[in-house]
């Protein structure tokens, strides 16, 4: 056991801070860049291919799709400088993460030549097809039907909370090809390509950000068989697999510092006091980031010694939520009355924490696994 | 990075396992008086003439295998000054026999181990100062917060250590509490989430309600964090590390003290029943970690400079 960083993972560190600083100083607005806006997605192809070409934006791909089999933890130096600067991979840090690796991994020949080298260049934009408005944490009873008509299958359904969907080319699709209430044994994953006639895109106005939700309507889309990724009715395994480690691909509590220090700093800059009950709130706050960082850091140690996900998964990501909502809490002690100004510093973190709990698995859901596979108490009755 | 012991602290932590098995846990802890223990001056012996007492080198800065130690002496609910041995001695150059006391300069009312300790080190603002028991009137507390605990009376300046930095040493008595909160929690999270699979109400266990469940789990995911964050700093030695690993240790016992004795029910009030050993231990550390710097305070001023 020790806490040292590899030294070639701290060169990359500070060669990648390097190159952050210069290129983001001009070009982005930082932590409080909006999920789904245009402009958003419209610097994310331009940042995104700038890491394409220094090879830092599929690092741990394998050499035949454009990466160089770089470690867990190099990924994990990425996603934290990166998250501690607000995402500007923007979407594309699903497609780097998890979607590309799926296509690779349950691809046919043609899918991973169409779908991978516009990933691995830093030019796709990609959605999650997954939430219904009756199928959310419970996924496995999701109802959006794929029904086979020779070489195509046809969609009837909606999906909801699909960030990204207004701007999205692709969509990472989970519909049901096996009727009734097959739950895990009837999903499909399909590879859906944007815009599809049939398909209505709604935009859905939020709290979180000005455009961060839509819902995709099906009526009778048609994609082709060959566009389905692994087997009929095989998808939920193949989406399980994929978003093994996206409980902490997301270093959210990187994000929820980096407030943290803004909001510090406009205190400092403005000359302001802050009374003793707020110094606790904040230190606590950086307390709680301090520990989601380590836990995170025993599940990317996990993966780069090659163990299967565990329940530290789920520590690591609850203990997550639990950072976003305190730095939520102090930036509003230290904004005061800024909070009313929407968009500051307080009022922007005070609606990401909203979602903190949601977002790649509900907190509730992560302690039900936190008792079962790590307290191991008994399974609750349903 | 790594977060699996290697084979050398894998050995480390299987010999003093063994040790503790024979010379101390619950049993030992019930002989010595329980939740008013006396102070164990046989495990001091057995964990010195076993080396684990000096097993960080003087002014080490990674203290890590002392911490994994110290972690499995407050398991084991040792009735020692051992944090303060492993853990705070090795920035002390002056060779210091027997249990130790540590307090702020100023500090008055009970003090862990004061009336038993050799020595007593005061960390003042400027310096740090070792005063020889004998040179001081104590008396013991009546306390049953599960350590021996005395009040110290006339006490003298002491002789000033030299080229000691008082923050130096207050950064490693926050990691010395840390570990002696995470092992306590540890062992009450272990005892109650034994119980709630055992206990049955409504006919079924109670560990199986989903609200237990829930707040079991938050309590793991707060130790957790916790403790990796303690390990760290005790593997560092960075100041802010230490103000922050127990700031988040104190967090946690909010959350263990409460839930472990309400998941316990009315057992948990019971002498008979073990899970008061090690709860009410974390008020009283949790009072010897504000009677120094508050470990909240400082690390907002060592990160953003402003308190």
């Amino acid at each position: 056991m020790e806490f040292a960083w590899a030294a070639e993972d701290a060169e990359y560190r500070s060669e990648l801070q390097s190159f952050l600083d210069t290129e983001l100083a001009d070009h982005w607005h930082g932590a409080v860049a909006t999920l789904g806006s245009q402009e958003n997605a419209d610097y994310s192809r331009r940042f995104a291919g700038l890491l394409a070409d220094r090879g830092w934006l599929t690092p741990h791909w394998p050499e035949e799709y454009g990466g160089h089999e770089a470690t867990p933890w190099m990924l994990a130096v990425l996603g934290e400088e990166l998250w501690s600067r607000g995402e500007p991979r923007g979407p594309q840090y699903m497609n780097a993460n998890w979607i590309g690796p799926s296509i690779m991994a349950h691809g046919t020949p043609e899918q991973r030549d169409r779908y991978l080298p516009p990933i691995s260049r830093g030019n796709a934009i990609w959605c999650q097809g997954f939430s219904e408005p009756d199928a959310g944490t419970d996924l496995a009873s999701l109802r959006t039907a794929a029904v086979r008509d020779g070489d195509e299958y046809v969609v009837n359904g909606t999906k909801i909370w699909t960030s990204y969907g207004n701007i999205a080319e692709h969509c990472y699709l989970l519909v049901r090809t096996l009727p009734g209430d097959t739950r895990h044994a009837g999903i499909t994953v399909l590879l859906l390509d944007l815009p599809a006639d049939g398909l209505e895109i709604r935009n859905i106005p939020g709290v979180v950000g000005d455009h961060s939700f839509n819902e995709l309507i099906f009526t009778d889309v048609r994609v082709p068989v060959a566009n389905r990724l692994g087997g009929e009715n095989a998808g939920w395994a193949v989406v399980r697999e994929a978003l093994s480690y996206e409980r902490v691909g997301a270093p959210r509590w990187a994000r929820a510092s980096l407030m943290l220090d803004q909001a510090m700093s406009e205190v400092s800059d403005e000359g302001r006091t802050i009374d003793a009950v707020t110094v606790e709130l904040v230190g606590r706050s950086r307390a709680a980031c301090e520990a989601a960082r380590l836990l995170c850091y025993r599940v990317i140690d996990e993966r780069a010694k090659g163990l299967p996900p565990s329940h530290n998964a789920n520590i690591a990501r609850a203990a997550m939520v639990n950072a976003e909502r305190m730095v939520a809490s102090a930036c509003v002690a230290l904004g005061g009355s800024a909070v009313f100004e929407y968009g500051s510093t307080a009022d922007h973190q005070l609606r990401k924490s909203l979602a903190a709990g949601i977002a790649a698995g509900s907190y509730e859901v992560q302690l039900n696994l936190i008792s079962l596979n790590h307290l191991g108490l008994p399974k609750a009755r349903s | 990075m790594n977060f699996e012991l290697d084979a050398d602290q894998d050995a480390i932590l299987g010999a003093v396992g063994t040790l503790l098995s024979r010379h101390a846990g619950v049993e030992r802890l019930r002989e010595l008086g329980g939740d008013r223990p006396a102070y164990d001056g046989d495990l001091d012996g057995h964990l010195d003439s076993a080396g684990f007492a000096d097993i960080a080198e003087p002014g080490a800065g990674n203290r890590l295998e002392a911490a994994l130690v110290q972690e499995a002496i407050a398991m084991s609910l040792g009735s020692v000054a051992s944090a303060y041995r492993l853990l705070v001695l090795p920035s002390i150059p002056t060779p210091i026999d027997g249990p130790v006391a540590v307090i702020p300069a100023g500090h008055s009312g009970p003090v862990r181990f004061a009336a038993d300790a050799s020595t007593i080190v005061v960390i003042g603002d400027h310096d740090v100062r070792l005063v020889d028991a004998v040179e001081t009137t104590s008396k013991q507390t009546y306390t049953r917060l599960g350590w021996p605990a005395g009040t110290i009376t006339d006490l003298p300046y002491g002789k000033v250590v030299a080229d000691v930095r008082p923050s130096e040493v207050r950064a490693w008595v926050n990691v010395a509490l840390a570990v002696e909160l995470v092992g306590a929690m540890r062992f009450a999270l272990d005892l109650s989430v034994g119980y709630v699979i055992d206990r049955e109400q409504f006919g079924r266990a109670i560990g199986s309600f989903q609200a237990v469940q829930h707040g079991l789990a938050e309590c793991a995911v707060a130790l957790e964090g916790a403790r990796w964050m303690t390990l760290e700093a005790a593997w560092s030695g960075d100041l802010t590390a230490a103000s922050l690993a127990l700031t988040h240790a104190l967090d946690a016992t909010e959350l263990v003290f409460h839930r472990t004795h309400q998941y316990c029910g009315a057992i948990g009030f019971t002498q008979e029943y073990d899970l008061h050993l090690a709860t009410m231990r974390l008020p009283a550390l949790r009072a010897e970690a504000l009677a120094h710097e508050r470990p909240t305070a400082a690390s907002v001023s060592q990160i953003w400079g402003v308190v």
